[in-house]
């Protein structure tokens, strides 16, 4: 046998596709795919909320609570009055089909959320930050308002949604998934979802006072401070900016001719 | 102020990346591209050396002596590499930015062992294997692979008399 000396052929094992190509195919592509499974999803979410009554939903996550919830002492004077609060501005709120808990997370930065079942969850942080109890029955009424458009759902179903196709991508254990406050935190509503959750709070606050005012003072505090230096308020992070907000409330309650003027109830605590 | 701060977040979170995407790119391709026309210089310097797989001896080489020669070399992958496979793991296929890596390496190792049997003054290397290993990790997690090693082995020989 003759050997014959032959020089190697090129490139047979490697593939005749430019490496941008192949970025650029894998980019679009997988965008698309992403874009189509959050679609779906938020389909499926709808009909969920479709199918599944508030009544049930109040009835399944009627004990539930958040894993990672620190709440303060059980004792503690703010939970009882926020409670109480929360009692007397869903009594405004004719056939509401939730039980409303009330929980105060131990967290030093300012938030409220609404969470299944009826459970609001507002921070140490944001108590600390209210001034008189006209300012907190806004806030609390605006999660309520979460609740009757049932955005919180929504924003829960995304998230959790969200987090289990990250877990799938990144090989995570699926299993360990749970509802966390931290998770909710970072989740914002659109726009109309906050303009009509801030309309049926001040809705509330008027039935509860007959009038509105004071209601957004904190929103206008935080305006102001935006302006010197502050720390972030996270409540800000997952609500429209402080002083849009103002002004649309003031537009509000004056198209309903709510009455700006009226006995501020100083905070009990 | 907020704005800046901003400005420096989204700097951080996307711009970054994607200029060490492109910085990877580029200088990756570069070395990629320096390294081939390297490695087929070198190939038609040892063009005609007899390099075989068989693993025993061809009859007709008279061989005087003998011994094992290696080559081999270590190579890691670039950054934009790297996340062009990474993407390609979601959905599977070819990882078709690898398959010059590999290629390199492969011809790299093999170029290696029969210069050294070359060097030494061997007529020829037969018994030829690849092999590969995956040697550290990229990340502490213990996942990702920072480099991979290609060793080409074979037994070299000095031929006694000329091939019949
Ligand atoms: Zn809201």
């Amino acid at each position: 046998m003759k050997y014959i000396a032959k020089k190697p052929k090129e490139g047979i094992n490697v593939s005749d596709v430019h490496p941008l190509v192949e970025a650029g195919t894998l980019v679009v592509g997988l965008t698309a795919i992403f874009i189509a499974i959050v679609l779906l999803l938020v389909f499926l979410i709808e009909a969920a909320l479709y199918f599944v009554p508030a009544e049930t939903e109040a009835e399944l996550f009627a004990d539930w609570l958040p894993e990672d919830l620190v709440t303060i002492s059980p004792s503690d004077d703010r939970l009882y009055e926020a409670q109480m609060l929360v009692n007397r501005l869903s009594a405004h709120w004719a056939d509401a089909p939730y039980t409303f808990r009330v929980e105060v997370d131990d967290s030093d930065l300012a938030n409220a959320m609404a969470l299944p079942g009826g459970l609001i969850i507002v921070t140490q942080g944001l108590l600390d930050e209210v001034e008189s109890e006209n300012e907190l029955a806004f806030v609390l009424g605006h999660e309520l308002g979460h609740f009757r458009n049932r955005d919180h759902l929504r924003a829960l179903g995304r998230g959790i949604v969200l987090s289990l196709f990250f877990a799938v991508v990144t090989g995570n254990d699926v299993a360990g998934i749970g509802i966390n406050v931290a998770d909710v935190t970072l989740r914002g509503f659109n726009r109309d979802q906050e303009s009509d959750a801030d309309e049926f709070g001040l809705a509330v606050v008027y039935a509860e006072y007959g009038h509105v005012d004071e209601a957004w003072r904190l929103f206008e505090r935080w305006d102001e401070q935006r302006n010197g230096t502050t720390g972030i308020v996270t409540y800000l992070a997952t609500h429209p900016d402080a002083g849009d907000r103002v002004e649309q409330l003031e537009r509000l309650a004056q198209r309903q001719q709510w009455p700006a003027e009226g006995e501020v109830i100083p905070l009990k605590w | 102020m907020e704005d800046t701060v901003n400005s420096f977040s989204l700097f951080f979170n996307y711009g970054l990346p994607i200029l060490l995407l492109v910085f990877a790119y580029f200088i990756g391709n570069m070395i990629e591209k320096g390294h081939f026309r390297n490695i087929r210089k070198r190939e038609d310097a040892v063009h005609g050396f007899p390099v075989v797989s068989f693993d025993t001896m061809p009859e007709e080489w008279r061989a005087g002596s003998s011994t094992m020669v290696t080559g081999s070399i270590v190579i890691s992958l670039d950054y934009f590499k790297r996340v062009i496979a990474g993407l390609r793991g979601l959905i599977g296929g070819r990882i078709k930015t690898y398959e010059p890596l590999l290629e390199r390496a492969r011809r790299e190792a093999l170029l290696r062992m029969t210069e050294s049997a070359k060097e030494q003054g061997y007529d020829a290397v037969f018994n030829v294997r690849l092999e590969t290993s995956r040697l550290a990790n990229a990340r502490r997690d213990g996942n990702g692979t920072a480099g991979v090693e290609m060793l080409a082995f074979g037994t070299a020989v000095k031929f006694a008399g000329r091939i019949g």
